[in-house]
């Protein structure tokens, strides 16, 4: 029997024993539930109306105020005008909070602590369109001339490729991504560090070591596990992209495709980094209460990546772009900044050729540690003791 | 033929194995016995490489053993262990398939091993779900399910039943009629005595005594002298007090003599004390050897 079949072997058992888990069923079922919830219920629940300003005004106001008030604010708002005899029963009905905003036809504004800044503009804006429509008028100038007097008849015409708004969109998608991505690698990750505990405390891995070297045991636990995690996410993935057009908080944006090419390209590196990693500390102890203890390390830096990652949903910032660099938080990291159009091709390929490079190392690192915690007996292991202990 | 040449082992300041040498042919049972902490299950590691010695090697058939030839052993490791939650036949299957077996033949041997353990009915129980009893009868076909050349069995007989042991003996005796190596350790040492012909006694990381249990106990310096008298007489002991006495009372005795100690007298005094009812000269059995060699 050659290396690689006895890698399929185990790999091949670990999946299938893991499938037709119940634990399995259940945690998958749970999981489309909840991103079917996420996307169905707020589509469902909460219309994206725009708010709606109360504008209180005193004497008779101008024809369209209302319209101009609302174009101002570019349609961001609905407004609503209502009719005051006098500044007294504006001023109450404003500290009832029937109303944001009064203006008086004489040339005042009522405002207080509540008023929006963007509705102050909007009204001024509104009005003063009013105002110079009226006069243009007057003066016989057509209506269409008056943006061109206004603007001198200047355009803007943006050249850049994309806009930034295309970003914006593509770094949210892409932080979504990686949000399951991380679930992803803590879930099966564990999975990982029980099988490999479970093994050793159930010492049938003496008997299976007696068949095959230990690196191709954690090639093929690592292997089949996560062929069952990408299974999953692609699943998950699928269900979440043909229910997200049903809802319009979120546009899914157009680099939707490419966003999730580069993500599925992390996750595959950043999975086989960590599984390693989890199947390593899972061999140097002998109990599934130690665990958690054991894989500590592992956890920190998976939340530490991911804290990086949602406080740069907004964009670049120099910690991110340090993190983007390094293996352990590259693969939460540098999709974001690819989303967003912010690596250089160079950030890329350097990124890239570390994770490879890194995971391999790991993989020898971690295939003699764990050959080495595997047959210590009862207690922890320490890393070093491990490494020591094993010379295959 | 097995062969295990010269191994030298050490943890830390601990010597486990300090030139462990012995060899088992083909068709031989073999007892390999040692007090705890004496080197056994290292020295049965080392065969499937799960500890290396620093010196030394393990030769089968006269050559080093990679890993083809170690997929024809087969394992029994004093901690018994197989996977709790899978079911017993794709559990014997896979375990076949990890020794090279091809699928349908791992399938098949699977299920000829669960007729004759008789848990046929229960191919498709998850191991934790049968009794501890047939969850070793399992552990066993695990290891011997791809008919092993070479089988090695660390403690196989303990936490068996009377009925168990009967089990293990007919299936360590048939695995050697059909030429299988088979080296298996144990402290039961009257069983050992039973099943075997050959033992390797181990102290201190060496083996200090190996060869047929008959010759072993003819070649001891010493012999066991029991007499037996009529009545249930207490005064033995002290008539024969300038000897070793091992156990006396209630009309018996037993003392250990060296074997240059003339019979003679002995007969003469025993019959001047009374009717003599048993009077046998042995040489000192498995047990005995054994402690003499490992108190040493």
């Amino acid at each position: 029997m050659n290396p690689r079949q006895s890698i399929m072997l185990v790999a091949a058992r670990d999946f299938r024993e893991r499938v037709t888990s119940r634990a399995f069923q259940l945690s998958t079922g749970i999981t489309i539930l909840f991103v079917v919830a996420l996307i169905v219920v707020p589509a469902v629940f909460f219309d994206s109306e725009a708010p709606r300003w109360e504008v209180g005004f005193i004497g008779e106001p101008p024809t369209g105020f209302a319209t101009a008030v609302a174009t101002a604010s570019g349609d961001a708002a609905v407004v609503a005008v209502s009719e005051y005899a006098s500044r007294p029963d504006a001023e109450t009905a404003m500290e009832q909070g029937e109303i944001d905003i009064a203006v008086i036809e004489d040339g005042q504004i009522l405002i207080d602590n509540n008023t929006d800044d963007q509705l102050q503009s909007a009204v001024l804006a509104g009005l003063a369109g009013i105002s110079i429509a009226d006069r243009a008028d007057q003066l016989g100038i057509e209506v269409s001339e008056i943006s061109d007097l206004l603007t001198g008849g200047y355009e803007i015409e943006s050249i850049a490729p994309e806009t930034e708004g295309d970003n914006e969109d593509n770094r949210i998608f892409a932080f979504f991504v990686t949000v399951v991505l991380f679930m992803s690698i803590v879930t099966y990750g564990s999975w990982i560090l029980i099988g490999v505990i479970e093994e050793k405390t159930n010492r049938v891995v003496e008997v299976v070591l007696g068949t095959l070297r230990p690196h191709q045991l954690l090639a093929g636990k690592v292997l089949g596990i996560g062929v069952l995690g990408v299974a999953q996410v692609i699943a998950i993935g699928i269900i979440a992209l043909a229910l997200l057009p049903i809802q319009d908080a979120f546009d899914v944006p157009s680099a939707a495709g490419s966003v999730l090419a580069w993500a599925f390209v992390w996750y595959v590196l950043g999975f086989a980094f960590y599984a390693v990693a989890y199947a390593a500390a899972g061999s140097l102890v002998s109990r599934q209460e130690e665990a958690q203890n054991a894989a500590f390390p592992l956890t920190m830096m998976l939340m530490t990546a991911y804290f990086i990652a949602s406080f740069s949903i907004t964009g670049e910032n120099p910690v991110l772009r340090v993190a983007s660099l390094l293996p352990m938080f590259a693969p939460m990291t540098m999709p974001l900044r690819i989303a967003g159009a912010d690596a250089a091709a160079w950030e890329i390929i350097v990124s890239l050729t570390l994770m490879v490079v890194m995971t391999y190392g790991l993989i020898r690192l971690a295939g003699r540690v764990y050959a080495g915690g595997l047959l210590q007996g009862a207690g922890r292991v320490k890393w070093r003791e491990a490494f020591r202990a094993s010379d295959v | 033929m097995l062969e295990i040449d010269r191994l030298h082992k050490t943890y830390g300041n601990v010597i486990a194995l300090d030139g462990c040498s012995f060899r088992v042919e083909r068709g031989q049972l073999l007892g390999f016995l040692g007090p705890n902490g004496s080197g056994k299950t290292t020295t049965m590691r080392s065969v499937f490489s799960l500890v290396r010695p620093d010196r030394g090697t393990v030769r089968w058939d006269g050559n080093s053993i990679d890993e083809a030839t170690r997929l024809r052993f087969g394992y029994m490791p004093e901690q018994r262990g197989l996977y709790p939650r899978m079911k017993v036949a794709a559990q014997l299957t896979y375990f076949g398939r990890l020794h090279g077996m091809a699928r349908d033949a791992a399938k098949a041997a699977a299920g000829d091993w669960l007729e004759r353990l008789g848990l046929a009915d229960r191919a498709d129980s998850r191991l934790e779900q049968l009794s501890h009893g047939n969850q070793q009868r399992v552990q066993l076909a695990a290891a011997l399910i791809h008919e092993p050349e070479l089988l090695i069995l660390d403690e196989p007989f303990s936490g068996l039943d009377p009925i168990g042991v009967e089990d293990m003996m007919a299936i360590l005796l048939e695995r050697t009629a059909h030429g299988a190596a088979v080296v298996f350790s144990s402290h039961q040492l009257d069983l050992v005595e039973d099943l075997c012909e050959d033992v390797v006694i181990i102290a201190a990381g060496r083996v200090v005594l190996n060869g047929a249990i008959r010759e072993l106990r003819a070649h001891s310096s010493h012999r066991y002298l029991d007499i037996e008298m009529a009545g249930h007489r207490n005064d033995l002991a002290r008539a024969f007090s300038e000897f070793e006495v091992v156990a006396s009372g209630d009309g018996r005795l037993r003392l250990r003599l060296d074997d240059t100690t003339p019979l003679e007298p002995l007969i003469h005094r025993a019959g001047e004390l009374g009717k003599v009812r048993q009077f046998a000269y042995t040489p000192p059995n498995l047990s005995e050897v054994f402690r003499e060699v490992v108190e040493r």
